[in-house]
């Protein structure tokens, strides 16, 4: 099937204001008769959640959280791009669009991108409103700097901590409404599955975390806020609870799931230091503008790095890319790294890691300059491992970190199946193959304060909706199929814990289908994970009640849906016979190391129909066109 | 409710417990100044004593701030330490404190000492009950007198002096005014950050000069107690 | 290294609670504390009994869900550093180690080492927030934020909401977390217009959950794993006073 994104006719610069013009309203007094069902509360779900109700619509909103203010968005760091083009740098919305457009490697949707880079500057807007204390200048104006490369000054930033300042921004807009009583906020439960009737999503079947008790919701729309599925890897930045249950129930009630295999890695994060790790920790890049990364010379060298001479350090990174040196572009860094453990020259207690040494800054620069520089994530640095990475050099890995797929969505951010929108990390629309820093809190924002508010009156205004209650046969049935899977879960009796299956699990994924892929590691995954599954189902042990607060039932709920979506992402990696942005297929790449894109075949989105567990799915295509950006290269030469 | 439903508000009994034990701190001062005089010898207490209650009115409206200030005091802390041991029912196992000391973390217990002993200095000193032995007028002549008139005031100084011979009575002042400093330790820092005044720039020294205050206090009324059993003050009675 | 493990066990809210004692070997210095509960729970698992539940998620020390009170001191005795963030380096071979719930009255335990802190939530449902509604911003630079302010504004926005400032209270106040966010806004000129009621009705609601009174021992600052400051306390006491006395706080009386 080729599938239709609705992009609006039109000039670019005009596609949303003209779409906005004609989308149909609702009228102020039929919008509380609609109720709109949010699941998940980051960025995306809150601002979402909470613009949704200031229009009037009866807002349901879950989290699996404690509180709305826990979820992952909390832990950005660097910060959020906007096009004010305050610093009078040359930047506009046009080359914010063009930049992202071009960092996603060409793999996504022009018009979605645009309107990105349009409503950016709304969100800074929004969220200054709300107090969020970016950073300012002495004057009183706000603050920019640069990051990830990027050669403008776009990104606000509050401290290192904007993703935090911004959740709390649109938590705090959230809990107004929930005040207000305008929102109903369910804690400490969890999404198991969509209810779909008719074609359309019209609820969702939850897990109390308290009690495990199963509750049906019905609502007139359903919104997914629920974030990326990096903990596939079980090695990742994520945090613990991230998961893809909410997203894969949806696909598995016939929304397609788009370019799963398009996952960033990030190449400075602190090594695991053993086993019993799952959780990696993000330092920021800039830290290679003045670090020096080397591994040993010859594999399997113990000594203390201090005590490594200088002519038996390979600066692979220097070697490689003389041009680039120790700044070459993330994916690049990050494979090389990887090359060199597999080599067995990694270091540190599990040898998975390079050093990143500051050694020669510290001496050209003073230690002074390096500590203003970077004393806060030395200090972040040294809480975590113990080393003092002023005295001996800093131990660095890559981990995954953001995933640009996600469920479907058109130009309305709805999926395939009516009612069913999706937000934020969880659709796959405006990153393409590869996201840009300080981006995802962008799009998060934006799809939640600026874009959903307005495309979902339109869904309301243009279809009809049967009046359906929770006692509907089809919300029954979903129920029921959630209390046999979860007592089949507590059946089993074997003898492995989730945990372990998770990080077996992570293994063969970061082995086979992570930052390098190639046909024979994509088909071993495809024999091994099955096989995962399998014994999952046979050997799983189970402790605890099920009406009960139960943290091992929790796990197995999520890694069993990891276990069926990690096909879905071979298949996906399998099938995208080229290289693009995060996925890189070792055969198709440039003798310098870049990946080689394959716009012939492949410039066009992947949306995965479910067909049954352990089967290959359908793979739908969305062509793109590239019309106001050309396909280039990407090349940072 | 009226005047009291301020106590329904925790800020606003903070506030009341800050102005009042600022009233009570200032008293305390003063009459540690006055006590100090004891060292200046028997006529400069006496008559210190007599012009004080030569006050009259003046002294009662004092006396009158003093004891409402001090009933305010009590019944706020007593509220809002019930308050206290409601919100955390259950206490650690294993408790370590990292900034809060032992006497801000004993306020209630010493408050409680300090009234007790207050009402006993009270009958002791001022309604004199419980050592009326102690208790003499004094016969002297004014500085500026023309003739030879003899005047009568208290001896205020023989009745200390007699009183601290006691040791008992001494070690029952000791323990008190010791208890005092250790409440004035907290108290007056704490007065300071309830009002609002707590800049980096200064808090600091605020907090050292509570401290300091509250031993200097400390020091000096115990002193006197000492003092008089070692024999340096009053050895003439 | 080895450890012995006392570890604060409660089926749920309504049962009483116990400490049982595990001894845990194999310990990594490099393990991060919740890393180290981890594995002993991963152990327990298969020996088929139930683990312990607690709270955590980022795993960064941002997220403000880990709770822990180590030794009696909440997060531990590393000077600003959450749970998760606590490695077994600050622990020595042989050590014993108390593991307890945060504690309040407004804190109940859910199980285990889980409590609920949504006390917070209605805290800042009641007023934790400027009333802008989506599309109502001016642009971003027509309202000046002086940088010293914006700096105050944020040492104060830092807060995760854990909710160790609670537990470390001898008093189970709630004062700096509350005040933390009265003085985020109080600092910026959007939140000038709501700075009266905004304090008045946190305040309220704060009293409403039953977090006990401020007794300023700053216990609450040292245990603070984001280094929030009791002077944010001051600033909350005089602006409700003057709120005490304003207009808002008779609208207040007589909407009641």
């Amino acid at each position: 099937m080729i599938l239709d994104g609705k992009v609006p006719s039109g000039h670019i610069t005009e596609k949303w204001d003209k779409h906005r013009f004609e989308m149909k309203l609702v009228s102020p007094a039929n919008k509380r008769k609609y109720k709109i069902l949010v699941v998940g509360t980051g960025l995306a779900g809150a601002s979402a959640a909470a613009s949704l109700a200031e229009l009037g619509y009866q807002v349901e909103v879950f989290t699996y959280h404690d509180s709305p203010r826990r979820a992952h968005s909390i832990a950005a760091q660097g910060g959020i791009n906007a096009a004010k083009n305050y610093p009078n740098d040359g930047d506009s919305i046009w080359r914010l669009f063009y930049d992202t457009v071009k960092g996603g490697d060409f793999r996504s949707r022009e018009a979605n991108v645009y309107r990105l880079a349009q409503v950016s500057n709304n969100i800074i807007d929004q969220c200054v409103a709300q107090g969020v204390p970016f950073a300012r200048e002495y004057s009183g104006y706000l603050a920019n700097r640069s990051f990830g490369g990027a050669q403008l000054s776009r990104t606000f930033y509050a401290r290192g901590q904007t993703g935090q300042q911004l959740l709390l921004g649109a938590y705090s807009a959230l809990m107004r409404q929930v005040g207000l009583k305008k929102i109903i906020l369910h804690t400490r439960t969890e999404m198991l599955d969509l209810v779909v009737i008719d074609g359309v999503a019209r609820g969702i079947v939850t897990r109390n975390l308290l009690n495990g008790k199963i509750e049906s919701f019905v609502g007139d729309a359903v919104v997914l806020a629920t974030g990326g599925y990096s903990n596939v890897f079980f090695l990742s930045t994520n945090a613990q609870a991230c998961n893809v249950t909410a997203t894969y129930r949806a696909y598995k009630r016939g929304a397609f799931f788009a370019n799963p295999c398009f996952t960033q890695i990030h190449p400075t994060c602190i090594p695991q230091s053993g086993e019993h790790q799952s959780k990696l920790t993000l330092m920021s890049e800039s830290l290679r503008n003045d670090g020096r990364v080397w591994v040993p010379k010859n594999p399997g060298d113990k000594r203390k790095p201090t005590d490594i001479p200088e002519d038996e350090r390979d600066y692979y990174l220097e070697r490689m890319y003389p041009s680039y040196g120790n700044l070459a572009p993330r994916d690049i860094a990050s494979r090389a790294a990887k090359r060199v453990c597999d080599e067995g020259r990694g270091v540190g207690p599990t040898g998975n890691a390079v050093y990143l040494d500051f050694s020669d800054a510290i001496k050209r620069l003073g230690k002074k300059v390096i500590e203003e520089r970077y004393g806060n994530l030395f200090e972040m640095y040294e809480r975590i491992t113990g080393d003092n990475p002023y005295e001996t050099p800093m131990m660095i890995y890559p981990a995954p970190h953001y995933t640009m797929g996600g469920l479907w969505v058109d130009y309305n951010l709805m999926s395939n199946l009516p009612g069913l929108h999706v937000i934020g990390e969880a659709n796959f629309s405006d990153h393409g193959a590869n996201r840009l820093g300080a981006s995802a809190l962008m799009q998060g924002l934006a799809d939640g304060y600026f874009i959903l508010p307005y495309t979902i009156g339109h869904y309301f205004a243009t279809t009809k909706l049967e009046k359906v209650t929770t006692d509907h046969p089809e919300f029954k049935k979903c129920e029921e199929e959630v209390k046999e899977r979860i007592k089949k879960l507590m059946s089993i009796n074997g003898k492995k814990t989730p945990t372990q299956f998770h990080r077996e699990l992570g293994k063969i994924m970061w082995d086979n289908v992570g930052m390098a892929r190639t046909e024979e590691s994509l088909k071993k995954a495809l024999e091994l994970v099955p096989k995962l599954r399998e014994e999952f189902w046979s050997n799983l042990t189970m402790v605890g009640e099920e009406g009960d607060l139960n943290i091992v039932l929790e796990k197995a709920l999520r890694v069993a849906d990891f276990l069926e979506f990690a096909e879905l992402m071979i298949w996906d990696a399998l099938e995208r016979d080229e290289s693009c942005g995060g996925h890189f297929r070792e055969e198709h790449q440039y003798p310098d190391g870049e990946a080689k894109r394959d716009d012939e075949r492949f410039c066009h989105v992947a949306a995965w129909e479910y067909t049954g567990v352990g089967n290959k799915p359908i793979r739908h295509i969305e062509p793109l066109t590239f019309e106001y950006v050309p396909l280039t290269v990407r090349s940072y030469k | 409710m009226g005047f009291f439903s301020y106590l329904r508000s925790t800020v606003l009994s903070k506030v009341v417990m800050a102005i009042t034990g600022a009233i009570i701190v200032l008293y305390v001062i003063v009459h540690t100044a006055g006590n100090l005089l004891i060292y200046l010898g028997r006529d400069t207490l006496n008559s210190y004593s007599a012009f004080l209650h030569s006050l009259g009115p003046i002294l009662w409206i004092i006396r009158i701030i003093l004891i409402v200030s001090a009933i305010l005091h009590i019944i706020t802390s007593i509220k809002l330490k019930f308050e206290n041991w409601r919100s955390k029912p259950t206490k650690y196992a294993v408790k370590n404190y990292l900034k809060a000391k032992f006497t801000s973390r004993t306020m209630i217990w010493t408050g409680l000492m300090i009234l007790a002993f207050v009402i006993y200095h009270l009958l002791h000193f001022t309604i004199r009950v419980t050592n009326p032995q102690h208790y003499y007028p004094e016969f002297y002549q004014p500085h500026n007198a023309v003739s030879s008139v003899i005047l009568e005031r208290f001896d205020v100084y023989r009745m200390v002096v007699l009183g601290f011979q006691n040791p008992l009575i001494s070690i029952v002042y000791i323990i008190g005014v010791i208890t005092v400093g250790f409440h004035l330790d907290h108290a007056i820092q704490s007065m300071f950050q309830t009002l609002g005044y707590n800049q980096k720039h200064y808090f600091p020294t605020i907090q050292k000069c509570s401290t300091g205050i509250a031993i200097i206090i400390a020091l000096c009324l115990v002193s006197i107690p000492i003092s008089v059993m070692l024999g340096f003050v009053g050895g003439g009675i | 290294m080895k450890l012995t493990l006392h570890i604060w066990r409660q089926k749920n809210s309504s049962e009483k609670g116990h400490f049982e004692t595990y001894q845990l070997d194999n310990v990594i210095e490099d393990m991060s504390f919740l890393e180290m509960l981890d594995v002993l729970n991963e152990k327990l698992v298969l020996e088929g009994k139930e683990p312990i539940a607690f709270d955590h998620d980022c795993r960064e020390g941002i997220c403000g869900a880990c709770s822990l009170t180590i030794n009696g001191i909440p997060h531990g005795p590393e000077k600003a550093t959450t749970t998760c963030q606590l490695h077994m380096r600050k622990f020595k071979d042989g050590d014993e180690i108390w593991i307890e719930p945060f504690r309040a009255k407004a804190f109940p335990v859910i199980k285990d080492l889980i409590v609920d802190r949504s006390a917070f939530d209605r805290i800042i449902q009641a007023g934790g927030f400027i009333s802008v509604n989506t599309g109502q911003a001016p642009e971003a630079n027509s309202i000046l934020v002086p940088k010293q302010n914006a700096e105050k504004a944020m040492d104060a926005a830092q807060c995760i909401g854990c909710g160790a400032c609670v537990a470390a209270c001898p008093n189970g106040s709630a004062m700096l977390f509350v005040s933390a966010k009265v003085a985020h806004f109080a600092y910026l000129p959007q939140g000038q217009p709501e700075r009266k009621l905004r304090v008045l009705k946190m305040v309220e609601q704060m009293q409403k959950e039953g977090f006990g009174n401020c007794s300023n021992m700053y216990e609450c600052e040292a245990a603070c794993p984001k280094e929030i400051s009791v002077r944010n306390i001051a600033l909350m006491f005089r602006d409700y006073l003057k709120a005490s006395c304003s207009e808002e706080k008779l609208e207040l009386v007589e909407n009641e």
